[in-house]
């Protein structure tokens, strides 16, 4: 941490409230996300003491400029009175891996060093936030005794595929609770939490990039803090994402799952059933804009990997998987399917073979890409009719298949 | 006559018993260190054994293919066995040559010397060799995998050439580490090698101007306008 930063931080002393936006070259969205924490803020918080801190991975584009910029010259535009306390904004760089993590492990030292009662943080890239998000992240922990908040968000049906083939419905088979979100990027949490956070050493692995999301959420799951989740509506990001390269993200967010059930598998082990949390916002219908796919190319990307990976994938796979995967690899682009014991069957021999270390765990998880693509252009052909509804209950069919064949990685597992 | 007769014959038995006198001490010092040695092997091999069994050797040769390659050439021992025997053998053939030194034959001796420093050249080359396939099989692998996520339809041959030439590499530091006709493996090398790079960019420049610019072409437009691609999903 900067010694201006922690300076700063000394001077204001204690806070209620913080909020934490990280970013990197977000120019284009990062005013509207300050606006709308500042008008929620001011609106739903007016008397308590808050802080924003922007942990800005060093950009080029102005963003640091524009945060410090931004000002809501006349709250009364946005039906609220001027907050009694002043809105302290502080823009600080980050050090150590450039990621996502590194961000927030600034924002949780800053929560400490004010001894921050509730906290929440919010991508800077975010067009559809709302001065409500803010009080649906923060009010469940500032007046309602819960430790984490997780964002429901209404998502176009082809959004967030990893959330819905693999992280969601592993989490949830693992550890039990319905949070539907696990890596949506906004969340909100208690002082405590922050303080927990930072005792862990895991700033030099892949929690300080895209695996920061659902290090979070499992982390306040497994330990025992009360965890809710807010409807948020709908989460539309801008276009470009500087790091939205799958191959990173996938590899980052699937091998924190991964550890993570090493971290935690006497806790997983015991879990035997699924229970919901509970959920605060009044949830709504939106429309959403429509996604592009190009289902073809992932079904080349599938049966490229059939042809040239299967060598690899027999090390993590037993025969009738990797016959299964044969058989698809021959369908037509009309026929292609996945099943989803199938789907389910491979993710559970991945996590046993990174937890053996059959192969190495970075060229295992990389290769689980054109599978995971497999799983994608199989959902998108299969639901490409299909309403937001009938799309979720597949979604929920899937996470039943996990919960029932988990106990077959439990023996195995060993 | 019979008096030096019997002088000549005494005189002969005593330099010879003088000689196995000698020459005895030697063969037990010998006997004794060929003994021990053998000794020393087998407990070495013991401990061996259980020490790559508690670092699970064998499933580590499992995933860098070192126990395929043992089963592809017929050999039934286990990575852990065969290296095991390997420094048992090592063990013993240093007590023998050891034994014979000390028997203190004048022929042996020389030959004795240049062993002795000939012995690290072999295992440093034997080192090289083995680490060097170890590099060429971890990074063919990588080669693949990311050629495949890359969508290339060649990706099996980039992952065989980034294997093969990673083996021939260390096989040529291995052999020029031995001294082993230096300067003509270097040649060979060289020329193999730029022999191969000149006839891929020939290959690529010539054959394939089409497909290069294509490919150029492509390469370009992703750099240029990567949020125009066919692809808007949010993987996370």
């Amino acid at each position: 941490m900067e010694n201006t930063f922690r300076d700063q931080l000394k001077q204001i002393g204690e806070t209620d409230l913080l909020i934490g936006i990280p970013s990197y070259n977000n120019v284009r969205t990062i005013g509207h996300v300050v606006r709308a924490v500042m008008g929620g803020l001011a609106k739903y918080f007016p008397k308590a003491r808050a802080v924003i801190i922007n942990s800005d991975g060093g950009s080029t584009d102005g963003t640091q400029e524009e945060v410090r910029r931004v000002q809501i010259e006349d709250y009364r535009t946005i039906l609220t009175s001027h907050p009694v306390h002043p809105i302290h904004k502080i823009v600080t760089p980050y050090h150590g891996i450039p990621g996502k993590g590194s961000a927030f492990r600034v924002i949780f030292e800053a929560a400490c060093i004010l001894n921050a009662k509730a906290c929440a943080v919010v991508d800077s890239d975010l067009r559809s936030i709302t001065p409500e998000w803010v009080e649906l992240l923060l009010r469940p922990i500032y007046e309602e005794g819960f430790d984490y908040v997780s964002p429901l968000y209404a998502r176009h049906k082809f959004d967030g595929t990893i959330t819905n083939s693999i992280v969601y419905p592993l989490t949830r088979a693992l550890y039990g609770k319905r949070v539907r979100q696990p890596i949506g990027g906004d969340f909100g949490f208690c002082g405590k939490l922050a303080e927990f956070y930072l005792t862990k050493e895991v700033w030099e692995t892949d929690v300080a990039r895209f695996g920061i999301d659902i290090w979070m959420t499992t982390l306040a799951i497994a330990e025992g803090y009360k965890v809710c989740q807010s409807y948020l509506g709908a989460k539309i990001h801008d276009a470009k994402d500087p790091g939205s390269d799958l191959g990173p993200m996938f590899t980052q967010v699937v091998s924190s799952v991964f550890k993570l059930m090493e971290e935690y598998q006497d806790f997983w082990k015991e879990v035997r059933t699924t229970q919901p949390v509970p959920t605060f916002g009044f949830q709504y219908e939106v429309g959403l804009e429509p996604i592009s796919v190009n289902v073809e190319r992932m079904i080349r990307h599938f049966q490229l990997g059939v042809k040239d990976l299967m060598e690899i994938w027999r090390k993590a796979l037993s025969l009738d998987t990797t016959r299964g995967l044969e058989w698809m690899a021959r369908l037509s682009d009309e026929e292609f399917i996945f099943p989803q014991k199938l789907w389910v069957q491979i993710v559970y021999d991945f996590a046993i073979a990174y937890h053996h270390r059959t192969i190495h765990r970075e060229h295992l998880i990389k290769s689980m890409i054109p599978l995971y693509l497999g799983k994608v252009a199989s959902f998108v052909r299969e639901s490409i009719e299909s309403s937001a509804s009938e799309v979720e209950k597949e979604i929920e069919s899937l996470c039943q298949v996990f919960e029932e064949m988990k106990s077959s990685l439990i023996e195995r597992w060993s | 006559m019979s008096e030096i007769w019997k002088a000549a014959i005494v005189d002969s038995f005593n330099r010879f018993l003088g000689k196995v006198l000698v020459f005895l001490p030697n063969l037990l010092a010998m006997v004794t260190i060929l003994l021990v040695g053998v000794l020393i092997a087998w407990v070495v091999k013991r401990i061996l054994i259980r020490f790559f069994k508690a670092i699970q050797f064998d499933n580590i040769s499992e995933r860098w293919g070192l126990a395929r390659i043992l089963s592809h050439r017929g050999i039934s021992y286990s990575p852990t066995s065969l290296l095991a025997r390997f420094f048992y053998w090592i063990i013993i053939l240093i007590a023998l040559i050891l034994g014979i030194n000390a028997l203190e034959v004048a022929a042996t001796q020389t030959l004795i010397t240049q062993f002795f420093n000939f012995l690290p050249h072999l295992f440093a080359a034997i080192g090289i060799l083995v680490i060097g396939y170890l590099i060429g099989v971890f990074l063919g692998q990588a080669a693949l995998i990311a050629a495949v996520n890359a969508q290339m339809e060649s990706a099996r041959v980039l992952s065989l050439a980034v294997r093969w030439f990673i083996t021939i590499l260390s096989l040529t530091m291995g052999l020029y580490h031995l001294g082993i006709a230096e300067k003509v493996i270097v040649a060979t090398f060289s020329i193999t090698f730029g022999g191969i790079v000149l006839a891929l960019a020939i290959a690529f420049g010539w054959g394939g101007r089409e497909l290069a610019k294509e490919f150029l072409e492509r390469f370009s437009r992703r750099g240029k306008g990567r949020e125009e691609g066919p692809d808007k999903i949010s993987h996370i």
